[in-house]
């Protein structure tokens, strides 16, 4: 299969900061994810691809052309912006169909597609709202329906899924799966794992500008399960909470933070421990208030992969 | 789609999105002031027309000429790139099929005929206001004309002087100040060829004229001051003038924005 995007040796630098290095990659037809923490130059490559940024060394390709100042290219791409900005002042209706004049279409076909794409991301009852009184899922969904209302071949989302609720996500999910049927090529980047994981098993990781793997996700969940997850319970007896759990072999660690009320458990089974845990809190019928796993130890694995 | 359409399209889009924002509401209201002061004018003038009616316009002129279009372009010129960049829509503009000088014509045209509007509808109100008891007279419809093409002249060469600015640095706003207000009123009244280096010597030499100071003492034309220029350049040429700095610092701002990459701050 043909390469959609291709980028080799691409590096891009503001200033003494280094944002993406020596990076030589190719996306193919359905979905890629890209997935790294905060920082590790997902966008910067999006925006190197989409033409925002030009490269300081090396070549971006989308289907064999040049992407910098080359807007005959644009008709292909749809862009959804990583940051939460808009036209404020625009309804849902205008700014769709705002940035739909820029393709060529008659005010009708202008109309139908801001119809459709609204439709697709079920804003049809708010188009006429100012964005400005748009909820975060709202505007989330409006950013997404500009990007694919010119129906592009190619469709980058640039961590489309922060934001919303449950709910929201799976709708927006079911939505980019639905471009991948359709033949298209879909590049989403995140910082979360659950996240891709739910959208494709083709994944690039990125960090520090670097690609440090890309390929199956069952490997990398591999990579990840090798390492200890850290999962934080904050409850009303976390030294009560720590003494049921001494001994058990899903344990590697636990420590207590400064807070005197939050517990911080390292395992190898994050299954067996959450099984564990919910019959020990109705056992003693302690009061948990919070349970998070920060990092879900992507961590982790970019800290193993980088060496450290 | 080809770079006039494009322009044409920006022009729609911004056009109908300038008029809502909110400092145009404030830039609106700001040229509620001439005619503030054409309510005053007319009720100190009784009804008389003549001298007192021309100083009065003369007065107007000063404020549309040496401030209103002049702080209108600065703030409309500048954010034309500044705006997009601050608040991180430029990607919405630059992801499209059309060419980036595209962007920046097609919105300065837009914030162009926002402003000349607010422009025109102000200076309307508070000339007619004032001159209200000569409407018969076909001499003001004409005057009324030309200060409204010199101000239309106005707006253009200082907005794509502005845009220029905005496209090109980062903080242009303090320089446009610099230079609208400090450099335009003080260069305007050097001699010889030096007064030449501002747009408002253009600008004046297109207005109706007036005397020398000297006449002060005489006429009691003291506004004649403000309005006062040393050696008028012919008005064929000052049209001429103007239209090239506006032509050449758009096809500047044009060519920089397409060439240049912009970066949101973290």
């Amino acid at each position: 299969m043909s390469a959609v995007i291709a980028a080799a040796g691409l590096s891009k630098w503001y200033g003494n900061v280094l944002g993406l290095n020596d990076v030589t990659l190719e996306i193919e037809e359905g979905i890629t994810g890209l997935l790294g923490p905060n920082g590790a130059g997902k966008s910067t490559f999006m925006k190197l691809i989409t033409g925002q940024l030009k490269p300081n060394i090396g070549a971006v390709t989308v289907r064999g052309r040049r992407v910098w100042n080359n807007p005959g290219l644009f008709p292909a791409i749809g862009f959804c912006p990583e940051h939460d900005v808009f036209y404020e002042d625009m309804t849902g209706r205008e700014f769709v169909s705002g940035l739909l004049r820029f393709y060529g279409y008659s005010k009708a076909e202008i109309r139908e597609r801001t119809a459709r794409a609204l439709d697709l991301v079920e804003l049809t009852a708010d188009q006429d709202r100012l964005i400005r009184g748009y909820s975060r899922g709202m505007r989330q969904r409006v950013k997404f329906a500009q990007a694919v209302a010119h129906d592009p071949e190619i469709v980058i989302l640039d961590e489309p899924l922060s934001g919303l609720d449950p709910l929201g996500k799976r709708k927006l999910i079911r939505l980019i799966k639905d471009f991948k049927s359709q033949g298209r090529t879909v590049l989403v980047s995140s910082h979360v794992l659950p996240e891709i994981e739910a959208l494709t098993t083709r994944i690039v990781l990125i960090h520090q500008g670097k690609i440090l793997a890309q390929g199956d996700i069952s490997a990398i969940r591999k990579l990840i399960e090798s390492h200890p997850h850290q999962i934080s319970v904050r409850s009303s007896d976390p030294r009560g909470l720590a003494a049921r759990f001494v001994g058990d072999p899903s344990i590697e660690k636990m420590t207590f933070e400064a807070d005197g009320r939050t517990l911080v458990v390292e395992t190898h089974d994050r299954d067996a421990f959450f099984g564990r845990l919910t019959g020990v809190v109705l056992q003693a019928g302690l009061a948990v208030d919070e349970i998070s796993s920060p990092d879900d130890n992507l961590q982790a694995v970019f800290e193993y992969l980088v060496g450290k | 789609m080809t770079a006039v359409a494009a322009a044409r399209q920006v022009f729609g889009l911004f056009a109908n999105l300038g008029r809502k924002t909110g400092k145009t509401r404030v830039f609106a209201f700001l040229g509620l002031i001439p005619v503030a002061l054409g309510v005053v004018a007319r009720a100190v003038l009784h009804g008389r027309t003549g001298l007192m009616a021309d100083v009065s316009t003369e007065i107007l002129m000063v404020f549309f000429l040496q401030f209103y279009i002049v702080i209108l372009s600065l703030f409309y010129g500048t954010s034309v790139s500044a705006e997009e960049i601050e608040n991180r829509t430029l990607s919405y503009l630059i992801t499209r099929p059309i060419p980036k000088g595209a962007i920046v014509l097609g919105k300065t045209a837009a914030y162009a005929a926002l402003m000349f509007a607010m422009v025109g509808i102000s200076l309307g109100v508070s000339y007619f206001i004032i001159n209200a008891g000569r409407l018969g007279e076909g001499a003001i419809y004409v005057t009324f004309l030309r200060y409204l093409g010199v101000l239309a002249l106005g707006i253009l060469a200082y907005t794509a002087f502005f845009t220029f600015l905005g496209v090109f640095l980062k903080r242009a706003i303090i320089v446009g100040l610099i230079f609208g207000f400090g450099w335009e009123n003080v260069i305007q009244y050097f001699p010889g060829s030096t007064q030449r280096f501002s747009v408002v010597h253009y600008l004046k030499s297109l207005l109706p004229f007036h005397p020398a100071p000297s006449g002060l003492a005489s006429g009691g034309r003291g506004v004649a001051l403000l309005l006062f220029r040393l050696e008028p350049t012919k008005p064929g040429l000052a049209i001429l003038a103007l239209v090239l700095i506006t032509a050449a610092f758009l096809a500047l701002a044009a060519w920089l924005f397409r060439i240049k990459e912009y970066l949101y701050e973290e």
